[in-house]
C-alpha cells in the first residue's frame, strides 16, 4: 500500500511543474498550477514557500538568482536528479492513491 | 542548499531572513503588476496581493522554519536570549539557581555516600565472583559452638572448608573488625619510637583470592602463612604514602613490629583497603595468619577452635550453583562441629545441629560501616529527597509566576505570528539554561555537602574508604528532576497563553488574569504546590526537631557518673611487651604521677572506662541449678586497679571496693554492678557468692565482695564484673587463658580533677610519658569530648535533618511569598475598588493573609498526621522521644506558622499600600 499524505500532493505538484516548465519562480509555480489545473487549484503562498525550501533543504530542488522578463530580480527553481526520481516515486504513488480511493467509491 | 552553506546559514541567520523576504517581496510585486495589467489600481491590486499573503511575518518564519539548520540556529538564539534575560533579573535568577543548586546537591551528596558506603564494590578483579560465608557485617570476635547464624570462623573451620570446598576457586580468610592487631611499629634501625599501627591477619592465599598484585615488591603467599616461615608483611598503599613518605626502600627492609623482626615484601595496590569497609581499624600492614602467636604471645587464637574471629570471602568458579554450595557448606560445618561435641559446654550441645551458614555475594567485602550507618543514610536520603521535592515547587512556582508576567508579552508574539512551536521553544530555552545554571551550582554543593558530611560523621583527620566525588548517575537523576520542572512548568504558561486567541490574550493582559483559567489553571497549581511545600517543611522540621531532642537525651542521659572535671587516657601497653608483675607496678606508678599533679584528686586504670564498650562473655554461678541452653548468661567483664571507683565517683552500694589487698597472695575476688546482681542473684546478697567464666567447672573461680552501682560502658545498662590488675588466675580453656594474659594490659585510665587546668590534659601527657616515653599513647581526652565523640553520627544527622528541615522552611516561605505577592499585583485594582468602596487597610491586610493562610492551613492538616507517620518511621532512631510528641510538633508548627506570617506579611503591606485612585486610574 503506498503511504501519501496531503503535503505529498503540493510536493508533487511543484515537482510536476519543474519537471514541465524547467526554471520558475514561486509566483510562476503558483500561476502554472493555477492554469494547468483549469483554475481548479490554488496553491496557498503559505503553504509554497516553506514547501520549496524544505525540498530544497532534501535536494530534490536547486535555486538561485535571475531576472525575470521584466527585470525583476526573482529566485528561480529547477529539478535535480533526486528531484526526478522524487517526482516518479511520488506520482506512482499518487496514481495508487487515485485507484486506491476510486475502487474505494465504486464498491460503495 | 550544500551542507556548507546550510552551517554558515546558521550564523547568518539575519542574510537568510533578507533573502527569503526578497523572494516573498518579488512574489508580491509580480502578483500585484499581474493585477494592475488585469485593469486593477495600483493600490487595490497591492492590497488583493497582501491579503491573499496573508501574514508576512508568519509566513516569513515559516519558510525559515522549513530549514532544519535554521531551527537549530534558532534554539541557540533562545538561550542567547534567556541568558540575557537571566542577567537582567539578577534576583529571580539567583532564587532559582541556589534553590536548584541545593536541592540537586544535596540529594547528590547523600545518595553518593550511600553508594559508596553500601552499594559499592571493592577495587578487586571481578566482584561479581566473590561470594562470603556468613551473612552479617556486625562484628565480634565469638567463642561459641553455637553462633546460630555462622559469621566468624575459626582457624581449624577455615582450613577444613578450603580443603574440602573444590568449587571455590580461592577461598581467603581475614581478621574480623573489631579487635584488630594493634601494633607498634619502628624500622629497624630508627631511633624513633614505636608508633600504632593497625594489622589485620589474612591468609596467604588472600590477595590470591582478590586477583591482586603488587604495586612494589610481592604480596603474600601460601608459603609465608605457613608455621615456621619467616616473618613477614605487606604494607597498604596509602600508608606507604602517608606514613613513610613513598619511599621505595621500604620494601625489603625489616620493620619491628611489636618487637618482632618482620620482612616487609612489598606494597598492594593504589586503593585496595582490605575486604572490610569502615570508620576506624582501617589496616596499615598485612600479616599471614602464622604470625597472630608470635604478635599475641599467650592470647593466641590462632589453634583455639572455639575462637571465631575470621571473615571468609572466597572467589566461586564460574557456573557454579551457590546454593548447592551453600549446602555443601553447612554439611561441611556440622561435619567440623560434630568433632567437638566433647569440647561443647551443655548449653552448646543441644544446639549444634541446628547452627545454620549462609553464603551472601562477597563483592562488597565485610562492611560494619555500612551495618553502622544504614538507618542513618536513608533517613538522610529521604529528608534530601524531600528538599529537592520541595526546590522542584519552587522553581515551577518562580517559572509559573514569570510565564504569568510574561502573558501580555507571549500574546503580542503570537498575535504577531510567531509559531507556538516557536514560543513554547523561548520558554523551554529559559527553563533549561537555568537548570543547567543550577546543576553546575549543585555539583559544587554536592561535593562541598559529601565532604561536609564525613567531616562531621569521622572528624578531620580519619582516613576512610569513602570517595567525596558526587556520584554520576545521582547527578543526572537530580539534574534530571529539576529539568524536567522546569521544562514543565516553565513551557505550561507559553502554552496556554499561545493556545489562547491572541486578541482575548492582549484585552486581558492589562487586567487580573485570575479569570476563567486562572482559577483553575496556574494559579491553583501554585497554591498546590505551596500546600505540598508547606507538608514536607512541616515534616522535615518535626523529624529534625524530634532527633534534636534525641541527641540531647542521649547526651544527657545519666551514665552512671559525671563527666566533669574527668579525663580519659587510651594507651596500649600490650605493644610494649611488659610482663603481668611490670604492668602492676607500671599502673601503679602512672597513677601516683598523675595524682601528683595540682588539681588532680584521684587515678584509676580500667580495661574498660565507661562509654569506651566491653566485652561480653557467658558467667556461671556456683550453687545454682544448670541453665538451659536459652538462658541469657551474658555478662560484661572488666579489669581495673583499687582506685578505678573512686575516680569515677562510682557508690559501692554493697560490700567493699577493690583494694590493693587483693593481689597475687589473696583469693580471687570480683565487685558486680547492680545490673549483674539483679540478673544473676535476683533477691539474694551476692556477697560471698561465687561465679566464673563457663563452662562449669569454672564457677566457682570469683568470690563476689562488692556490689558497684551501674555504670554505663556501652550504651545500655548491662551486667558488668570487675577483677583486680594483681590477680591472674589460669584456665585449662585456651580462649579463657588467652584473654586472661592480654586482659592485663589496661587500654585506660581515668583521672578526677577539681577546678580549672586549661593545661590539664598536657600534663597527663607528660606525667604518663615520665613514666615510659616508650608507652603507646593514643589520646588523652576530657570526658565530656568522649561523651560528644561517641554521638559524633546522631549528631550529624540530627545537624543535617535540620539544616534540610531549614532549607525546606526558607524555599516554602519563599514559594509561600511569591504566590502572595503575586495575587496581591494581580488583584491591585481589585484592591483599589475596596479601598475606594471603604475598606481600610486592616481589611486588606486581612484577606490578603487570609488568602495565604487558606494554603498553610491546608498544608499543616495534612503535615500533622505525615510528621506523626514519620516519627513512627525514625522510631528506632530515637532515643527518649515518643513518635507521637505533641510539643515538638507544636514547635514545629508554630516556627512553620510564624515563617508563613512573616512571608505573607511583606505582600500584605504592600497591598495596603495601594493608593486607590492610583489603582483606577491605571484600569
Amino acid at each position: 500500500m503506498a503511504r501519501y499524505d496531503l503535503q505529498g500532493s503540493l510536493d508533487l505538484l511543484v515537482l510536476k511543474t519543474l519537471s514541465q516548465r524547467g526554471k520558475l519562480h514561486g509566483y510562476g509555480i503558483v500561476l502554472h498550477i493555477q492554469r494547468a489545473s483549469d483554475e481548479l487549484l490554488h496553491v496557498e503562498e503559505g503553504s509554497l514557500y516553506p514547501a520549496l525550501h524544505r525540498m530544497e533543504q532534501s535536494r530534490w530542488i536547486a535555486s538561485e538568482w535571475a531576472l525575470t522578463e521584466t527585470g525583476r530580480r526573482a529566485k528561480y527553481y529547477k529539478l535535480t536528479a533526486m528531484g526526478r526520481r522524487q517526482l516518479q516515486e511520488t506520482e506512482a504513488n499518487f496514481e495508487q492513491l487515485v485507484k486506491g480511493v476510486r475502487t474505494m467509491l465504486r464498491y460503495a | 542548499m550544500g551542507m556548507w552553506q546550510r552551517l554558515t546559514n546558521l550564523f547568518r541567520r539575519e542574510h537568510v531572513d533578507a533573502e527569503i523576504e526578497e523572494e516573498l517581496r518579488a512574489h508580491l510585486e509580480m502578483a500585484a503588476e499581474d493585477a494592475v495589467r488585469a485593469g486593477m489600481s495600483e493600490t487595490e491590486a497591492r492590497r488583493t496581493a497582501r491579503l491573499r499573503f496573508g501574514n508576512p511575518v508568519a509566513m516569513r518564519e515559516r519558510t525559515a522554519g522549513a530549514d532544519t539548520a535554521l531551527a537549530l540556529e534558532g534554539i541557540w538564539r533562545d538561550v542567547r536570549h534567556a541568558v540575557w534575560q537571566q542577567r537582567h533579573s539578577p534576583a529571580f535568577t539567583a532564587t532559582a539557581v541556589v534553590t536548584l543548586a541545593l536541592g540537586i546537591g544535596a540529594t547528590t551528596a547523600i545518595f553518593t555516600l550511600i553508594q559508596q558506603v553500601m552499594l559499592r564494590s571493592l577495587p578487586v578483579a571481578h566482584p561479581e565472583q566473590l561470594w562470603r560465608i556468613g551473612d552479617s557485617d556486625q562484628c565480634c570476635y565469638s567463642a561459641r559452638y553455637s553462633q546460630g547464624d555462622w559469621n566468624f570462623f575459626s582457624w581449624e573451620a577455615y582450613k577444613l572448608f578450603r580443603a574440602h570446598t573444590p568449587a571455590f576457586q580461592d577461598l581467603a580468610a581475614f581478621q574480623l573488625g573489631e579487635g584488630n592487631a594493634e601494633l607498634g611499629v619502628r624500622r629497624a634501625g630508627s631511633p624513633a619510637p614505636a608508633e600504632a599501627r593497625n594489622g589485620e591477619y589474612v591468609s596467604g592465599n588472600f590477595f590470591r583470592t582478590f586477583g591482586l598484585s603488587a604495586w612494589r615488591g610481592r604480596l603474600l603467599t601460601d608459603a609465608d602463612d605457613q608455621e615456621g616461615a619467616p616473618p613477614v608483611a605487606v604494607m597498604r598503599f596509602h600508608t606507604w604514602q602517608e606514613k613513610y613518605g613513598s619511599d621505595p626502600s621500604v620494601v625489603g627492609a625489616t620493620f619491628q613490629i611489636n618487637g618482632h623482626a618482620f620482612t616487609m615484601i612489598g606494597v598492594a595496590p593504589p586503593g585496595f583497603f582490605g575486604a572490610k569497609v569502615d570508620a576506624d581499624n582501617m589496616p596499615d600492614f598485612w600479616l599471614p595468619l602464622t604470625a597472630e602467636p608470635l604478635i599475641a604471645g599467650g592470647a593466641t587464637r590462632l589453634k583455639d577452635p572455639r575462637s571465631g574471629w575470621l571473615n571468609l570471602i572466597g572467589r566461586v568458579r564460574p557456573g557454579t550453583a551457590t546454593r548447592a554450595l551453600e549446602a555443601q557448606i553447612q554439611t561441611e560445618l556440622h561435619q567440623w562441629l560434630a568433632s567437638h561435641v566433647p569440647d561443647m559446654s551443655p548449653q552448646e550441645k543441644p544446639l549444634w545441629e541446628k547452627q545454620t551458614v549462609h553464603l551472601t555475594p562477597g563483592g562488597a567485602g565485610v562492611s560494619p560501616m555500612r551495618e553502622d550507618y544504614k538507618g542513618g543514610l536513608l533517613l538522610l536520603l529521604v529528608c534530601a529527597v524531600c528538599v529537592l521535592l520541595v526546590a522542584c515547587a519552587n522553581i515551577a512556582n518562580l517559572l509559573l509566576a514569570r510565564g504569568l508576567k510574561d502573558r501580555p508579552q507571549t500574546a503580542i508574539r503570537a498575535a504577531l505570528g510567531a509559531s507556538r512551536a516557536r514560543l513554547v521553544r523561548k520558554a523551554m530555552a529559559e527553563s533549561l539554561t537555568l537548570s543547567l545554571f543550577g546543576a553546575v551550582a549543585g555539583i559544587a554543593v554536592a561535593y562541598a555537602g559529601t565532604r561536609l558530611i564525613l567531616h562531621l560523621a569521622f572528624g578531620p583527620n580519619t582516613w576512610v574508604p569513602v570517595d567525596a566525588a558526587p556520584s554520576i548517575p545521582v547527578l543526572l537523576f537530580a539534574l534530571g528532576i529539576s529539568m524536567m520542572t522546569g521544562i514543565v512548568f516553565g513551557m505550561a504558561p507559553a502554552w496556554m497563553t499561545s493556545h489562547a486567541e491572541p486578541i482575548e490574550a492582549l484585552r486581558g493582559a492589562n487586567r487580573s488574569v485570575g479569570g476563567h483559567r486562572g482559577v483553575f489553571g496556574t494559579a491553583g497549581a501554585q497554591k498546590t504546590l505551596v500546600i505540598v511545600q508547606v507538608t514536607i517543611s512541616l515534616v522535615l522540621l518535626s523529624a529534625a526537631a524530634m532527633l534534636g531532642q534525641s541527641l540531647r537525651n542521649r547526651a544527657h542521659q545519666d551514665f552512671g557518673f559525671d563527666p566533669d572535671g574527668r579525663y580519659l587516657v587510651s594507651i596500649d601497653p600490650k605493644l610494649s611487651n611488659y610482663t603481668q608483675e611490670q604492668l602492676v607496678l607500671l599502673f601503679r606508678e602512672i597513677e601516683g604521677r598523675l595524682r601528683a599533679i595540682p588539681g588532680v584528686r584521684m587515678a584509676g586504670s580500667a580495661l574498660h572506662a565507661p562509654l569506651t564498650g566491653v566485652w561480653t562473655h557467658d558467667i556461671l554461678t556456683e550453687g545454682q541449678p544448670e541453665p538451659g541452653p536459652n538462658d541469657d548468661l551474658n555478662s560484661g567483664w572488666n579489669r581495673v586497679t583499687p582506685g578505678f571507683f573512686e575516680t569515677l565517683g562510682d557508690r559501692i552500694v554493697m560490700g567493699r571496693a577493690i583494694t590493693d589487698d587483693d593481689n597475687a597472695n589473696t583469693r580471687p575476688v570480683a565487685v558486680v554492678n547492680e545490673t549483674f546482681a539483679r540478673k544473676f542473684f535476683s533477691n539474694q546478697n551476692p556477697i560471698g557468692k561465687h561465679f566464673g567464666p563457663a563452662p562449669r567447672k569454672n564457677a566457682g573461680t570469683y568470690e563476689i565482695v562488692g556490689v558497684a552501682a551501674d555504670m554505663n560502658f556501652s550504651g545500655s545498662s548491662l551486667p558488668v564484673y570487675f577483677v583486680p590488675e594483681a590477680q591472674t588466675t589460669h584456665f585449662d580453656q585456651a580462649n579463657l587463658e588467652s584473654r586472661e594474659v592480654w586482659s592485663h594490659a589496661l587500654y585506660t585510665i581515668v583521672i578526677q580533677a577539681t577546678g580549672n587546668h586549661p593545661d590539664m590534659q598536657a600534663q597527663i601527657k607528660k606525667a604518663v610519658a615520665d613514666v615510659d616515653p616508650n608507652l603507646l599513647m593514643y589520646d588523652v581526652q576530657s570526658y565530656s569530648d568522649v561523651i560528644h565523640g561517641g554521638f559524633s553520627q546522631e549528631k550529624m544527622i540530627a545537624g543535617l535533618t535540620w539544616l534540610f528541615g531549614a532549607v525546606g522552611l526558607m524555599l516554602a516561605a519563599v514559594g509561600l511569598y511569591g504566590v502572595t505577592a503575586y495575587g496581591v499585583e494581580q488583584r491591585t485594582s481589585e484592591i483599589g475598588v475596596r479601598m475606594a468602596l471603604g475598606a481600610n487597610r486592616a481589611n486588606v491586610i486581612r484577606m490578603v493573609l487570609r488568602a495565604a493562610f487558606w494554603q498553610v492551613g491546608i498544608g499543616v492538616a495534612l503535615g500533622i498526621p505525615a510528621a506523626i507517620g514519620a516519627g513512627w518511621a525514625i522510631a528506632s532512631q530515637l532515643f527518649g522521644v515518643q513518635p507521637w510528641n505533641p510539643v515538638v510538633l507544636g514547635l514545629a508548627t508554630l516556627l512553620l506558622v510564624l515563617t508563613a506570617l512573616a512571608a505573607a506579611a511583606i505582600p500584605a503591606r504592600r497591598a495596603a499600600a495601594v493608593d486607590p485612585m492610583r489603582a483606577l486610574r491605571a484600569e
